[in-house]
């Protein structure tokens, strides 16, 4: 049986019909045609799904559609705006952390969590990050860039992080 | 294929109406993070035979999710998410080996879905909650149609994959003693995030001017349950403890162990490092006693 889903996603109301055992990330890409979290394993491993929801970062196949009724999803297509990459993607282009670039949504939106959550920005340190990547896994193993390039954007090199974008706390 | 059901019941009433419904297979859903991908698994498959529909009956509108600190005891609702328990400051205080281990469970994004009540209800002999909470004493609270009962851990899982939790039961809370003595939970992974164990462990020393007053030992992912080590605690207690007596009693933890070969480890070799793990987890324990 399919059934109306319906929760916010990247700030925007969004309804979709899914199947009753229907995972969130099956939501998203055939649902809603939200390609950017990718399926990788589809067992909670590798974390190329991985999207925020109410500001957890959450690896999307381990979550069963329905249970995100009313919660606030955010995906990589909603960071940027005005046409403007947020400070995390632009520190990942800039320092050429993805290669294939399957893992890298999922590593946005890790990142992204990670340093929405973080207490103290200016204190942050590299085995921190490492942590919050952990789930996410690279098969280029461009996990030295990916960490550095998070740094980066926590010391501010690409901007301010905006507050609420993809924080979900009150959005 | 299946057809597939999904509640998200408000009362216990109405979850145990819809679970006690004849003709459909029901399991209840926590975080999700070991049946979701069971359920997408065989979604994928083709089936054998005619599998009844599967009821999913989701378990966080029941409000199973706060920690009550009762003095002796802390209270956890079954649903509390383990990065919830990570971030809490009376886990952290009084139930340090809860605490330790998990922070080695998974990494951020499964913890901020997964469970306690789905990790115990898994019933794998790799959960890496389960030795902590076996050392620093705890029961389980399973609810039915027909009340509630509490049951030891230490006689809450059967085999792997099984508990002594009858169907139409769901596990709404466990009760853990903090205790005066100190714990510590150490875990041998294949790597060092996001792995389950090839072998872990956890200890609860009490220590009387060094010496050993009391001590509960359990080891995980060496049997088909996570298990107490019996000779190990009994040749540390009355003993000062320190690397000798640590080391000669962690030896006993063979006698404790039927560890089997599988795509993490070789039985042969989780033979060789459990030692090593209890060893590492009496110390630190002990440690923490101290200190």
């Amino acid at each position: 049986m399919s059934r109306i889903l319906k929760f916010n996603l990247n700030g925007n109301p969004a309804e979709v019909k899914v199947g009753e055992a229907d995972t969130l990330l099956e939501a998203l890409r055939e649902g809603l045609a939200f390609t950017s979290p990718k399926c990788g394993c589809n067992h909670g491993d590798c974390g190329a799904c991985t999207v925020i929801v109410n500001g957890d970062a959450v690896k999307s196949c381990t979550v069963i559609a329905l249970t995100a009724e009313g919660k606030n999803v955010w995906t990589v297509d909603g960071l940027a705006k005005g046409g403007k990459l947020h400070p995390v993607q632009k520190a990942f282009h800039e320092y050429g952390a993805p290669q294939c670039g399957y893992c890298t949504p999922g590593m946005v939106m890790a990142a992204v969590a990670f340093l929405n959550r973080h207490p103290s920005l200016s204190s942050l340190t590299e085995e921190e990050v490492k942590d919050a990547l952990s789930g996410n896994l690279c098969r280029c193993g461009g996990y030295k860039k990916y960490a550095q390039a998070v740094i980066a954007a926590a010391r501010g090199d690409f901007g301010p992080l905006p507050e609420q974008e993809g924080s979900g706390k009150n959005v | 294929m299946r057809e597939y059901e999904y509640h998200a019941p408000e009362s216990f009433g109405r979850l145990f109406e819809l679970a006690s419904a004849d003709g459909v297979e029901s399991r209840f859903l926590a975080g999700g993070t070991d049946l979701t991908p069971r359920i997408s698994a065989e979604r994928n498959q083709i089936p054998r035979y005619k599998k009844p529909p599967l009821r999913i009956l989701y378990l966080g509108a029941l409000g199973l999710d706060s920690v009550t600190d009762a003095g002796e005891d802390v209270t956890i609702g079954a649903l509390c998410t383990l990065s919830s328990l990570l971030e809490n400051a009376v886990v952290k205080a009084k139930l340090p080996a809860l605490h330790e281990a998990l922070t080695e469970m998974a990494g951020v994004s499964i913890r901020n879905t997964a469970t306690i009540g789905g990790n115990i209800m898994n019933a794998s002999p790799a959960a890496d909650s389960v030795p902590a909470l076996l050392v620093l004493g705890t029961e389980c609270t399973l609810r039915s149609a027909s009340g509630e009962r509490r049951v030891a851990l230490a006689e809450f899982f059967t085999e792997p994959g099984k508990t002594v939790a009858k169907p139409g039961e769901v596990l709404v809370s466990v009760t853990v003693k903090a205790g005066r003595g100190g714990s510590s939970f150490k875990k041998l992974g294949r790597r060092k995030a996001e792995t389950l164990s090839v072998v872990n462990a956890a200890a609860y020393v009490e220590l009387r001017d060094g010496v050993c007053e009391a001590v509960r030992v359990a080891v995980g992912s060496a049997a088909p349950t996570v298990v107490r080590c019996a000779d190990t605690e009994r040749a540390l207690v009355g003993r000062k403890i320190g690397e000798d007596s640590i080391r000669a009693a962690s030896s006993l933890v063979e006698k404790a162990i039927s560890p089997i070969d599988d795509i993490r480890a070789s039985a042969w070799y989780r033979g060789r490092v459990a030692p090593t793990v209890v060893a590492r987890a009496i110390s630190a324990a002990a440690e923490r006693k101290r200190g």
